[in-house]
């Protein structure tokens, strides 16, 4: 691309350079009021303070709303990825009906939230479960399923076809290649699906929002409160939330991106 | 390796299970919750209690009530006009990003990406903090003149939902196009290069045909997203900014009618697939290989 004349660069750039900043603003917002008083839209930016990472220590609703995310996150992680990759390992091999399944367990993902939760929370009552962190792991795991098993489904793609039957040609039993050789292939994928799954069903807030009992989760407990505005320890929250988010998916692309790089070149 | 001399019994055991759990857990927790729904939407409400008997009632009052047909047209020219926005943004910074050599490639496109991770709620709340009447932009337009006072143009109306889903779904166009200019074989610009085009005539005839299914693929991401949202309107949109996901979620709240917001959900289902059908047929790629 070295085609480009120079004010064209310079113009894209600029047009980058704006970008960045549109979507970077509206973090700056509680990153910048975590740390400095903001009354009326102005920064007090004389006095950096950490009083709001204080009240937050104190904030126990907050925190318990903390706690049942990251408790359905985890659940949500365990099922999807067991599942996924159940579901990746079967229809790896040509079966019938396997496009059709495939589609089925993509639609959640495909759907907007609002549908998925609405069908869910009919269901749900249908069948008598009552609304609570069951029905909301039910609601993620379902979210999720589609990524956890595509992640591991690439990567069984990928995986050489002479690995298993080089296992099986030096006497190994299925049981024994499965342990021995597929599954240790597939684990960093596992692993990289199961931060996705996490990231998504910590953020998940429409499908929750339908789907959930008295216990909410964060995302539905600060929709709840937006409506009378926050307190300052929230700022505090999201900004501890958010490098931890991003410490997480550097996490996921170390797992995940050299692997499927290096598979796109072959 | 325990349990070697008995993996015959074992396996079959495990192959049976592994059969039923790959057709069941899909059918019992996607299809059959759809299907239900689907019902639904078929079915009535008498004095708050759902009448089980079916008609067809949900779908007139959807096409004859003088409410609903406008609403969901103007929702859907709303996500129409914020996929545009997004990708009169997102093309030039993906464009610029496939002029970056190695690392500085990703590293920018990861940095383009990482809002993605802040909570969305937190997103809509700060968008609206600087949308407001005390807000960033009416601050910035009062310095540049451009407005003599802040104005409540960007906030509690259509324009606030236009403005905020937009700026929540760049990284979503973003993504798709870059994917397709990467994909673009350098060897058809150096010919064409070669052959003495100018820059611009390279990227009007090579590169901007060759990139449409991205577009074609993020048009279609960011319009789905757009619609199925209901918690943007909610927050920003006030009492003018009435969307489809708004009428549709007040069916299972305060309106109570579950059968009607089923019905409603159909419409959304079957635009929903209709954008993702366009943007699958115009999103294949064909003819880069060379």
């Amino acid at each position: 691309m070295s085609t480009l004349p120079r004010p064209s660069t310079i113009l894209l750039a600029a047009i980058t350079t704006l970008v960045a900043v549109l979507l970077y603003s509206p973090l700056f917002v509680p990153i910048v009021s975590s740390f400095f008083t903001v009354s009326h839209g102005d920064v007090d930016w004389s006095s950096p303070t950490l009083s709001t990472y204080r009240a937050l220590a104190g904030n126990t609703d907050i925190l318990a709303a903390l706690r049942t995310t990251l408790i359905v996150g985890v659940c949500t992680v365990v099922l999807s990825v067991v599942s996924g990759t159940l579901l990746a390992l079967y229809y790896h091999g040509r079966r019938a009906g396997r496009s059709f399944l495939q589609f089925i367990i993509f639609l959640p993902f495909l759907m907007p939230p609002i549908i998925s939760g609405l069908a869910l929370l009919i269901f749900f009552r249908e069948i008598g479960l009552e609304r609570s962190l069951l029905t909301v792991v039910i609601g993620h795991t379902v979210f999720v399923l589609a990524i956890v098993y595509r992640t591991v489904l690439m990567r069984l793609q990928s995986m050489s076809r002479t690995l298993v039957e080089a296992s099986y040609d030096l006497g190994a039993t299925g049981w024994q290649t499965f342990w021995r050789i597929i599954l240790p292939n597939l684990s960093s994928a596992m692993v990289g699906g199961a931060i996705l799954a996490f990231a998504l069903s910590f953020d998940e807030t429409m499908i929750t929002i339908l789907v959930t009992g008295t216990q909410s989760t964060l995302p539905v407990r600060l929709w709840a409160m937006m409506r009378l505005g926050f307190s300052p320890d929230i700022n505090a929250l999201v900004a501890l939330i958010l490098m931890f988010t991003v410490l997480l998916c550097v996490l996921a692309a170390r797992f995940l991106i050299p692997r499927q790089m290096a598979t796109e070149r072959n | 390796m325990s349990g070697t001399s008995s993996t015959l019994p074992g396996e079959r055991r495990l192959s049976l299970l592994v059969t039923v759990l790959a057709f069941s857990l899909p059918i019992i927790f996607v299809l059959v919750p759809l299907a239900i729904f689907l019902v639904y939407s078929f079915f009535s409400v008498d004095q708050g209690t759902i009448v089980h008997v079916p008609t067809l009632g949900n779908y007139i009052r959807f096409f004859t009530d003088p409410i609903f047909l406008p609403v969901f047209w103007n929702t859907i020219v709303l996500c129409v006009s914020v996929a545009a926005i997004c990708i009169l943004l997102a093309y030039p910074a993906a464009y610029f990003l496939t002029t970056l050599k190695g690392r500085w490639r990703y590293a920018l496109l990861m940095l383009l990406l990482v809002p993605l991770l802040m909570s969305y709620v937190i997103k809509i709340y700060a968008i609206r903090s600087i949308l407001g009447l005390n807000g960033f932009l009416n601050k910035a337009l009062v310095a540049l003149g451009i407005l003599d006072h802040p104005s409540t143009l960007f906030v509690f109306n259509m324009n606030a939902i236009l403005l905020t889903l937009s700026l929540l779904l760049i990284p979503f166009a973003i993504l798709p196009i870059f994917l397709s200019l990467e994909r673009i074989p350098q060897t058809l610009l150096r010919a064409s290069d070669d052959l003495g085009a100018s820059g611009l005539q390279t990227f009007l005839r090579i590169t901007l045909p060759l990139s449409l299914p991205g577009v074609a693929s993020a048009a279609s991401f960011v319009f789905v997203l757009a619609i199925g949202d209901f918690l943007t309107p909610q927050m920003v949109g006030g009492v003018s900014g009435f969307t489809f996901g708004r009428i549709l979620y007040s069916q299972f709240g305060t309106a109570y009618n579950w059968p009607f917001g089923a019905a409603l959900s159909v419409a959304l289902a079957i635009v929903v697939i209709a954008a993702i059908l366009v943007g699958e047929r115009f999103g294949r790629s064909r003819g880069t290989t060379v």
